[in-house]
């Protein structure tokens, strides 16, 4: 939690607005999440087009074999920096794992449930009042481990497409077919996922920036995360924050 | 009454004039008898169903001047009415012209012209084919019309069937012989197969191209599909009209795709039915022989894909339908996306729809 002096300009007397903000993502997260973006939207977009190849559309972007060439190579790079992330996502974990600092806050827990039941209650107009959410509400936690086993089975199976000879010295050669399918087929749930879910939760219920900003304003944090504003309320104490989170 | 007199007297004059007629023809008959009329068969053959008649060419080869009146008559031509002369517009009468040709090669290579006379579509097409093309070139063995069709004795090409890969044959000897131990040729000789393919049934009978383009290569597959995509006749084989359909969604036969629609001249190597099936030799996938038997499949895999593994085979689904049996993991891939995929767009819509409606319901309840 830090607090921020901010000068309104409508104030002709140079009064001063104390704005609290309160940490969020780590600056490591933000860039991990700009990377993540970056690159999936350039895998989508190179992607594509090879999957519906066959569709007038894309063979008006793939004029020429040389091209699609061009923009297999701009997949598997995007695919190598998607790669390089996820290694140093999960490598960043094992180290914190290791020294018994991973936060658990991104976990699934029996209160999730709860709360998910609750807040279709609140949605059917039975319940008046939405269920009040820690640091990472169930909607959240659902976006991260859904596009982290999407993630998982998108480089999987794009791997073994990339080097099936090498793959199938290993494994049995039917598993070539099936990550083509997977691959091609997963891909397109991720975008409905992306799409239906986070743009919703993140652009129309509320323009939420945090990610890239890095914190959350004191409204949003008493509106959205009414548990972990008051566990922070309570005991202000940034040193025993867990994680690397440092304000 | 005086009106009667002339129409009496009627019969008798027909008998008179029908009588005249009569013994005249009879006596120019006889008279033509001895001399046939010049330019008809006859007249010719008066010379030239002598066996022995021949003549030496400047070039040196013999040239037998001798007509099979028999088999002449059962041919396609001679009881149609279209004679000698239809086609040998040169001779009119005896003693005939000097004959100029050097060769006999030389001497049907101008007389096959005669054809287009009566046949300029046939005629026009070979001068497009890749016979033409190689005979420009300057080989003057390439086959024109007479070469297939025979010249004096000509008889229905196709009758029987096996006619045509003994034509060609004559010429494409290693490829004929390829053709006969095959599953279409042997096939053809040994049931008289009447929908197994012949030479002319892919390689187009009077135009015929040259099959080692990238044009032909790339519209291979739609050949084949073009027996093996008939469900009717596949039937009757107890063979599988899936076949092209379902490499039409694999990997090689996507690829194909496009490039036939969009790069058909550029080079590209992704298999088509050939590659693997093998074109003249074609067998039956049980065969121990076949290129595209279990046995030879790994082979076959690395014409194209050099070094890869025995495992590697287990890649090609074979041209079946998604099944438990033969491809599981493909059978639980596609199990499992048939059920994610509906269950991941419904729960994620009627969700976000869910709280969008209660979004809203609140916001209005607020501004009342």
């Amino acid at each position: 939690m830090t607090t921020q002096r901010r000068s309104t300009p409508a104030s002709p007397h140079n009064d001063v607005k104390i704005v609290r903000t309160f940490p969020r993502f780590t600056v490591s997260q933000r860039w991990e999440h700009g990377l993540l973006l970056l690159s999936i939207a350039v895998l989508l977009f190179t992607g594509l087009p090879q999957k519906f190849k066959t569709t007038a559309w894309s063979q008006t972007l793939i004029s020429t074999p040389e091209r699609l060439e061009t923009i297999q190579q701009i997949h598997h790079i995007a695919a190598l920096v998607l790669t390089a992330l996820v290694l140093y996502h999960l490598g960043k974990a094992i180290y914190l794992i290791a020294r018994r600092k991973l936060p658990g806050e991104i976990l699934f827990s029996m209160q999730d449930i709860k709360d998910a039941w609750n807040m279709l209650l609140y949605l059917v107009f039975i319940k008046k009042q939405k269920p009040a959410f820690g640091k990472y509400n169930f909607e959240q936690k659902v976006t991260y481990w859904f596009l982290f086993f999407s993630i998982g089975i998108m480089i999987t199976s794009g791997y073994v497409m990339w080097f099936p000879e090498v793959v199938t010295r290993i494994i049995p050669g039917g598993i070539i077919p099936a990550a083509i399918m997977a691959h091609s087929t997963e891909a397109i749930v991720t975008f409905i996922f992306i799409v239906l879910w986070h743009f919703y939760h993140v652009h129309i219920e509320r323009l939420n920036l945090s990610i890239f900003s890095g914190w959350l304003n004191e409204d949003d944090m008493r509106a959205y995360h009414s548990n972990e504003y008051n566990r922070l309320m309570r005991r202000p104490r940034p040193d025993q924050e867990p994680g690397d989170l440092k304000s | 009454m005086v009106n009667h007199k002339p129409l009496r007297r009627l019969p008798g004059l027909f008998l008179l004039a029908g009588s005249i007629i009569l013994v005249s023809l009879f006596w120019s008959n006889i008279s033509r008898a001895a001399e046939p009329e010049q330019q008809t068969e006859e007249y010719c053959l008066s010379c030239h169903s002598n066996p022995d008649l021949q003549m030496t060419l400047p070039g040196g080869d013999v040239l037998p001047l001798f007509i099979d009146s028999d088999k002449l008559q059962s041919s396609v031509h001679s009881p149609n009415g279209i004679e000698c002369e239809a086609c040998h517009t040169d001779i009119t009468t005896y003693p005939h012209p000097t004959i100029n040709y050097q060769t006999r090669r030389e001497l049907s290579r101008v007389y096959y012209e005669a054809c287009q006379k009566c046949h300029p579509g046939n005629y026009s097409r070979a001068q497009d084919s890749m016979h033409a093309k190689v005979a420009e070139a300057g080989n003057l063995d390439a086959p024109v019309c007479t070469d297939c069709h025979g010249s004096h004795y000509i008889q229905p090409p196709d009758e029987p069937r096996t006619l045509i890969p003994s034509t060609c044959g004559n010429c494409h000897s290693t490829e004929f012989t390829t053709y006969q131990s095959s599953v279409h040729g042997n096939a053809l000789e040994q049931e008289a197969n009447p929908d197994v393919p012949v030479c002319t049934t892919c390689h187009g009978v009077h135009n015929i191209q040259d099959p080692r383009t990238q044009q032909f290569r790339i519209t291979e597959p739609d050949l084949c599909a073009s027996c093996h995509a008939n469900q009717e006749m596949m039937a009757k084989y107890g063979l599988s009209g899936d076949v092209y359909n379902l490499y039409n969604l694999s990997w090689h036969g996507v690829d194909v795709s496009v490039y036939e629609a969009r790069w058909p001249t550029i080079q590209h190597n992704s298999a088509v039915c050939a590659d693997c099936h093998g074109t003249h030799d074609i067998l039956k996938p049980e065969d121990p022989k076949s290129s595209v038997n279990p046995t030879n499949l790994l082979t076959t895999c690395q014409k194209c894909h050099q070094g890869v593994s025995q495992k590697w085979t287990g890649a090609w689904t074979g041209h079946y339908k998604v099944s438990l049996q033969r491809t599981p993991f493909l059978f639980y891939v596609d199990t499992f996306y048939s059920i994610f995929t509906p269950i991941i767009l419904w729960v994620c819509g009627i969700y976000v729809a869910l709280q969008f409606i209660r979004f809203m319901a609140d916001r209005v309840r607020r501004s009342l």
